[in-house]
Formats: C-alpha cells, sequence, structure tokens
C-alpha cells in the first residue's frame, strides 16, 4: 500500500511542474519574442480589435482598386508592442494624408486616393499572420505594409509569396526573414548585420583619426537571438575586411533576460580587452551596464549595439551611460531637410516629436511603395513587386538619404553612431557629415 | 583563476541566491498549505515592481521601504484574491490544474492590465545606491544586491519564528503536514489558506519592489524568475523555507561557476537540468536528505 502510494507522487509532481513549465514556454513563444528594435517607447495602445478600419473601397477593380487604392497595414496597436506599432502607424497615416492631400497617386494617368486598411495583430504572431492572410485575399489589398518586431514579420513574411501580393515591412530586419528567397517581401529596416559592419567601420575610422591605436583587442557578448548572431558577423565581416585594426579576443552568446551577468563579465575582465561590445535588449543593456560599473571594469569604447541613448537607461544609471555609443537606424537629429521637415508635420499632426526610428521607416515604406505604384502605372501586383526591386528614392529620411532595395527585398542604408555625452546630451557622432558632436574616443577612465 | 576573482564571484553567487531566495519564499508558502503552484507569483512581482516605482516617482518613497510598505497592501490583496478567485477551485493534496490554469489566466490578466495602465516602456528606479558598492579587500560588493540578500535572510529567520512561535504558523505546519488531520483538531483550514495566500502574495510584491531596485522592469517582469523560482522550490523541497534558501544557493552557485567553464548562453538550460535531475533524483528535494539524516540520527 505504501510503496503504491509511494511512486506515483513524483511522477504526478513531475507531471505537473511539467505542465506549468510547459505553460510557461508556451506564453514565452508567445509573446516573449526578441523585438528586432524596441527601445521601450512610449504613448498609449491604438485600436484594438482584428476588425479591418479605413472603411470599405469604392467599385472594386480587378486588382482591388477602382477609384481607390487599398492598402493593408498590420501592426500592433495593443499588447507588448503597442507603442513602437502605434509609432508605426502614424508614420503611415501621416505619409498617406500627405499623398492623398496632393489629389493621389498618379496610376496610368489616373489621380487615385489611398485607402489604408488598418489591423490590430494585438502583439501576436498568429493572429499577426492571419490578418495579413485576410487582407491579401478576403480583403483584396494590392499591397500590405506591416511586421513590427522581428517576431511578428517573421510570423507575416510567409504570406506575401503565397498569394503574390507586395508586402514590406518597416519594423523587422532580421536576415532569418530576407535569407528565404521570398519574391514578394521588401524591408525599410536596415539588417541587423550591418548593425554590426557599421559598428568596425566607425571603430576603424577612429583609428584613423588617430583616436583609437591600431591592434586593439576586442571583447563581444552577444545576446542568443538572431539580432545578436547578426551583429556579431556585422563586426567580424568588417575585421575580416579590414585586417590588423582590431583582434577579437573574447566572444560569447549570454541569455536573454539573465539576472545576474557576473561571471561573464569576469570573463570579460580576464580576456584583458580594450573594447566592449555587446549586443543588448534594452533590460538586459540596463542590468548588465550596471554590473559592469560595479565591477569597476574599464574599456576605452563601450557599446551595447542598437542600445545606447534611451531615456529609460539614463534613468536606470545617470551618468554612467556617458561615452556609451550605439548604432541606430534613424535619428531626428540628421542634418536633411527632408528630416526637419518631416519632424515639423509629424509634430502638427500628433502634437509630438517622432519617438526613435519607427515612424521614419514607416513613413519612406509608404512613399517606397507609393513610387512603385506610380512607376508601374497600373494596380497589377506583379507590376508593382517589380517596380519596386527597382525604386530609388533619392530624398529617404534614413541615413545615407537614399532608399533602394538589394537583391534580397531589404534596405542598406547605413547605420547612424550616435554618443551619450555628459548632460544627458546624445550627439550623432559618424558618419561625419552628419556629425553634430564631435566624438569622445577613447572614454575617459574614472 | 586568482583568490581574489573567486572570492568576488563566491560573493556574487551568495548575493544572487538571496535575490533567488526572496522571490522564492511567497510561491513556497503558498504551495506548502495549499498544494498550489502560483503562476501568477511573477504578476504580483510585476505589481510590486510598480508599487515602488509610483512611490519613489509620485512621493520620492525610497524603494526599500517602498518593498516594506508593500507587505501589508499585498498581503490585503492576496487575501481579496483569495476569496474572490482561488477558494473556488478544488483543492486536494496534490496541485490541481484548475487551480493551475486559474493562476496562469489571472498571470496574464495582470500582465496585460500592467500595459493598459504602464505601457511597454521599461522603468527603472535610480537612486543614490543604485551604482555604489562597498570594497572590502579585494571583493565588490553591489549595496542594493547586499541590501536585498539581507532581507531574504531577515525573511527566513521570521518565517521560521511565525512558522514556529504563533498559532497561525502551528495551523499553517499542521496543515502541510495532514491536511485532514489538521481540520479533525479543529483549524479553520478556510482562514488560513486565505492568510497563507495573502502572505504568499505579500512576498511576491516585496520581492518585486526589492528587485525593481536591481533590475528594469515592464509589465512583462518576473517570467525569468518564476522559471528559476521553479527550479529552487524543487530543489528545496516545495514545502521548506530552508530547503529554498538551499535551493537559492545551489543555484546561484550553479549558474554563477558554471559560466566560467560553459557558455553563459547555456544558463537556461543549466536550470532546468538541474530541475530535471532534481525530480528523478531527489523528488523530496534537499529537505528530504535532511529529514532522512534526522530520522538516521
Amino acid at each position: 500500500m505504501s510503496t503504491q502510494r509511494a511512486r506515483p507522487r513524483p511522477l504526478r509532481r513531475l507531471g505537473l511542474v511539467a505542465l506549468a513549465t510547459g505553460l510557461l514556454v508556451a506564453l514565452t513563444a508567445c509573446g516573449g519574442g526578441a523585438p528586432s528594435g524596441s527601445s521601450g517607447a512610449t504613448g498609449s495602445s491604438g485600436s484594438s480589435g482584428a476588425a479591418p478600419q479605413g472603411g470599405a473601397a469604392q467599385g472594386g477593380g480587378a486588382a482591388g482598386g477602382g477609384e481607390v487604392i487599398k492598402i493593408g497595414v498590420v501592426l500592433p496597436t495593443s499588447g507588448r508592442e503597442a507603442k513602437p506599432g502605434t509609432y508605426q502607424w502614424e508614420g503611415i497615416q501621416l505619409a498617406i494624408k500627405q499623398v492623398n492631400d496632393k489629389g493621389g497617386v498618379s496610376v496610368g494617368g489616373k489621380k487615385m486616393k489611398i485607402e489604408p486598411v488598418f489591423y490590430d495583430d494585438e502583439s501576436d504572431q498568429a493572429k499577426s499572420a492571419s490578418l495579413v492572410e485576410r487582407a491579401m485575399t478576403a480583403d483584396k489589398v494590392v499591397a500590405v505594409i506591416g511586421g513590427y518586431s522581428t517576431a511578428l514579420g517573421q510570423a507575416e513574411s510567409v504570406m506575401p509569396d503565397r498569394y503574390q501580393v507586395p508586402w514590406i515591412t518597416p519594423g523587422a530586419a532580421a536576415s532569418t526573414i530576407f535569407s528565404q528567397g521570398y519574391q514578394w517581401t521588401f524591408g525599410t529596416l536596415t539588417p541587423v548585420s550591418e548593425l554590426g559592419y557599421t559598428t568596425g567601420k566607425f571603430l576603424g575610422w577612429l583609428v584613423d583619426q588617430g583616436k583609437l591605436q591600431k591592434g586593439l583587442k576586442i571583447a563581444m557578448v552577444l545576446e542568443n537571438t538572431d539580432h545578436g548572431v547578426d551583429y556579431g558577423n556585422g563586426i567580424e565581416q568588417w575585421l575580416k575586411e579590414n585586417p590588423g585594426y582590431f583582434t577579437v579576443v573574447f566572444k560569447e552568446n549570454f541569455e536573454l533576460g539573465a539576472p545576474d551577468f557576473s561571471g561573464l563579465l569576469q570573463k570579460v575582465k580576464n580576456a584583458g580587452a580594450d573594447i566592449f561590445l555587446s549586443d543588448a535588449h534594452l533590460q538586459d543593456y540596463i542590468t548588465m551596464h550596471r554590473q559592469y560599473v560595479q565591477a569597476g571594469l574599464y574599456h576605452q569604447m563601450v557599446s551595447y549595439g542598437a542600445r545606447g541613448p534611451e531615456k529609460d537607461a539614463r534613468d536606470a544609471l545617470g551618468d554612467a551611460v556617458t561615452g556609451i555609443f550605439a548604432g541606430i537606424w534613424w535619428s531626428k537629429n540628421l542634418p536633411y531637410p527632408q528630416v526637419k521637415k518631416f519632424i515639423e508635420d509629424y509634430k502638427a499632426a500628433y502634437g509630438r516629436e517622432p519617438d526613435s526610428w519607427y515612424a521614419a521607416t514607416a513613413y519612406d515604406a509608404v512613399r517606397a511603395l507609393v513610387t512603385a505604384i506610380e512607376q508601374a502605372g497600373s494596380l497589377d501586383k506583379t507590376a508593382i513587386r517589380d517596380a519596386l526591386r527597382k525604386v530609388e528614392l533619392k530624398d529617404s529620411l534614413l541615413p545615407g538619404q537614399v532608399l533602394k532595395f538589394e537583391a534580397n527585398g531589404q534596405l542598406k542604408a547605413p547605420f547612424v553612431i550616435v554618443q551619450n555625452k555628459p548632460g544627458g546630451k546624445v550627439d550623432i557622432v559618424y558618419p561625419a557629415d552628419a556629425a553634430t558632436g564631435e566624438v569622445i574616443a577613447p572614454i575617459p577612465k574614472k | 583563476m586568482t583568490a581574489g576573482e573567486f572570492l568576488n564571484l563566491l560573493v556574487a553567487a551568495l548575493l544572487l541566491a538571496g535575490i533567488y531566495a526572496t522571490m522564492s519564499f511567497g510561491m513556497t508558502v503558498i504551495y506548502g498549505v495549499m498544494k498550489i503552484i502560483n503562476l501568477a507569483h511573477a504578476g504580483f512581482m510585476m505589481l510590486g515592481a510598480y508599487f515602488a516605482y509610483e512611490l519613489y516617482q509620485r512621493l520620492g518613497v525610497d524603494p526599500i521601504l517602498g518593498s516594506v510598505l508593500a507587505i501589508p497592501v499585498f498581503f490585503v490583496l492576496g487575501v481579496a484574491c483569495y476569496f474572490l478567485l482561488v477558494r473556488w477551485v478544488p483543492t486536494s493534496d496534490q496541485p490541481t490544474l484548475p487551480s493551475l490554469l486559474l493562476l496562469f489566466g489571472l498571470w496574464l490578466v495582470l500582465q496585460n492590465v500592467g500595459y493598459s495602465v504602464w505601457g511597454n516602456t521599461d522603468r527603472s528606479i535610480l537612486t543614490p545606491f543604485t551604482l555604489s558598492t562597498i570594497r572590502i579587500g579585494p571583493v565588490s560588493i553591489s549595496t542594493l544586491r547586499a541590501v536585498v540578500f539581507a532581507v531574504a535572510v531577515l525573511s527566513l529567520v521570521v518565517l521560521q519564528l511565525v512558522l514556529t512561535r504563533t498559532w497561525f504558523g502551528r495551523s499553517v505546519r499542521a496543515l502541510t503536514q495532514n491536511k485532514l488531520a489538521g481540520q479533525i483538531v479543529g483549524i479553520d483550514t478556510q482562514r488560513t489558506a486565505a492568510l497563507t495566500f495573502g502572505l504568499g502574495i505579500a512576498f511576491a510584491g516585496m520581492a518585486g519592489a526589492l528587485l525593481a531596485t536591481l533590475y528594469s522592469f515592464n509589465p512583462d517582469f518576473g517570467r525569468p524568475f518564476l522559471l528559476r523560482s521553479f527550479v529552487i522550490i524543487v530543489l528545496g523541497g516545495l514545502e521548506s523555507f530552508s530547503g529554498v534558501a538551499v535551493g537559492a544557493l545551489i543555484l546561484a552557485l550553479v549558474e554563477t561557476f558554471t559560466i566560467l567553464v560553459v557558455p553563459a548562453g547555456y544558463q537556461v538550460a543549466i536550470s532546468f537540468a538541474l530541475l530535471v535531475v532534481a525530480l528523478l533524483v531527489l523528488p523530496g528535494g534537499v529537505a528530504s536528505l535532511f529529514e532522512r539524516r534526522g530520522r538516521a540520527a
């Protein structure tokens, strides 16, 4: 009797703990995906539910046109990605309004207005994919703009080729989306590998400027996500093309959201590197840099990939973030006239300046699509796709001012390097023609 | 590795164990009496973090004091949760699926309430102690981690005193050992369960408030900690506070020192390997080892 009672207990316990763990893992899979560029934007959620917004098109031509051009927009305006998704939706609305205010898109000599059909995917991967499917099939849009964050973008990216409808993502940049050989997929966010490459280029430029010595040693710690892998690959690619500048003496991945980095930082310390490069989400950046400072570590240059200038980090760490540099997709300080006008228009429309890069890539996604439709001269989806491949926006908001898709459908614009300065200031320090301040290199030892 | 580096890592592991123990006590106290795995624990930790944040931002209350204030507030919240939700689910001497699903659902609700109220922006609390360290020879100790460690030790002592010196504690121990026998001798199980759930949630709120001084947080806060809490309470024996402290120490030591030979990216795998080993080899946790030794003596 006692043995019969004793045997099932561990098994039952095992089963329940396994179930509980399974629930947690399932939740992690649903909502814990790593956003490709989330930097903790603020604001409030937008519209909710899966119902499309924007009204039905009048008429309804062969390709969903008629007197209006229906464009599907699938973004999260509720759930964990609500803020960046809302900002991207705002950028899209602003661009569409400006096009419509000028009479619309010229298609084969006829002016047609754009009608966005908006769907909130609620930051849910499955919903995101099914809404793109719905837009492309039932609602017969000519193209879809959508996919903020790598996780949601990946879920959506399987639909365009299936239904042969152009899809432009303004918020997902992982190489896993653009290395599948898809023919109908485009992205206005430069790949993360380019972030790593630009980081290498920036450091090399500092050597050429005489601010850093040649042959310095680099320690790299990367989050174990596609983002981290792409970042590391980008740096190594530059180092391979430019031998002699730096040597990587330490490279290791770390767990996303780890509660403690003491052991990892001890290894970094032991490596005796001169430059510390990490690729981390905001929470990990704050936790890691807090322990970095507490451990008394010092490196001549420090970066956390795309993280660095966020207000949240300064709120959490104060002046300890001074000197940290970061590569970002876009900055409102870019000295281009079209950027200044965009900021003025955005402020007029929403009463505040754009937060981070979200609205800019979405705004340019609409402009690229409009240009492609005009060049195609029809609402035929294949013609629009082919035109998108050739689009070249020469007054892009993005660094370098030119928006042109590569053969894989992704934009490859340069990154802007910004650096935290004392007193909460953030300057663009690279490329030199966009710089708003002098680079601090090496970071002074405290 | 030099002796100084070894000492630094050892201290880091001890401080990490303090963090782990603080966040696991709440789950243990609820499981011990009610046999409920509180999956909403992370949700209450998240609320505790925002509680300390709001007190600090609006009233300038130090987050350590905020963590103390969280205890009564979250105790009341826990008791209310018990009467509104938890008492309706069937209980048993083993965890039940309805309770698991109820609390998982509650966690999702709390998370979404968090997103609605505070958005998904990461928040942090910056105090004059955030970056401060205490240096003893070659050893560098984070002041706030030391405070969390001290709170963990204090919590363990207070919990042991409550369990051994009060009527409520005796009721808890009796129900933990044998619920039916407890009822026969006149223990009010409903009242004890309500107070226990309140106590568990109070610990979750306090832990969240303390962790808010160490980490940035958003409504998803607590997920990685919850996974580790599972490992710790299974290692500790599910019903023993001192076992939890030992479990937290084991996990912290293993995580901190294995990084020296295994890439840091495998930390989660190490935690889960420990969970599986503990369940298969030592299903009663380290507490059962102490019991066996006690019986042998």
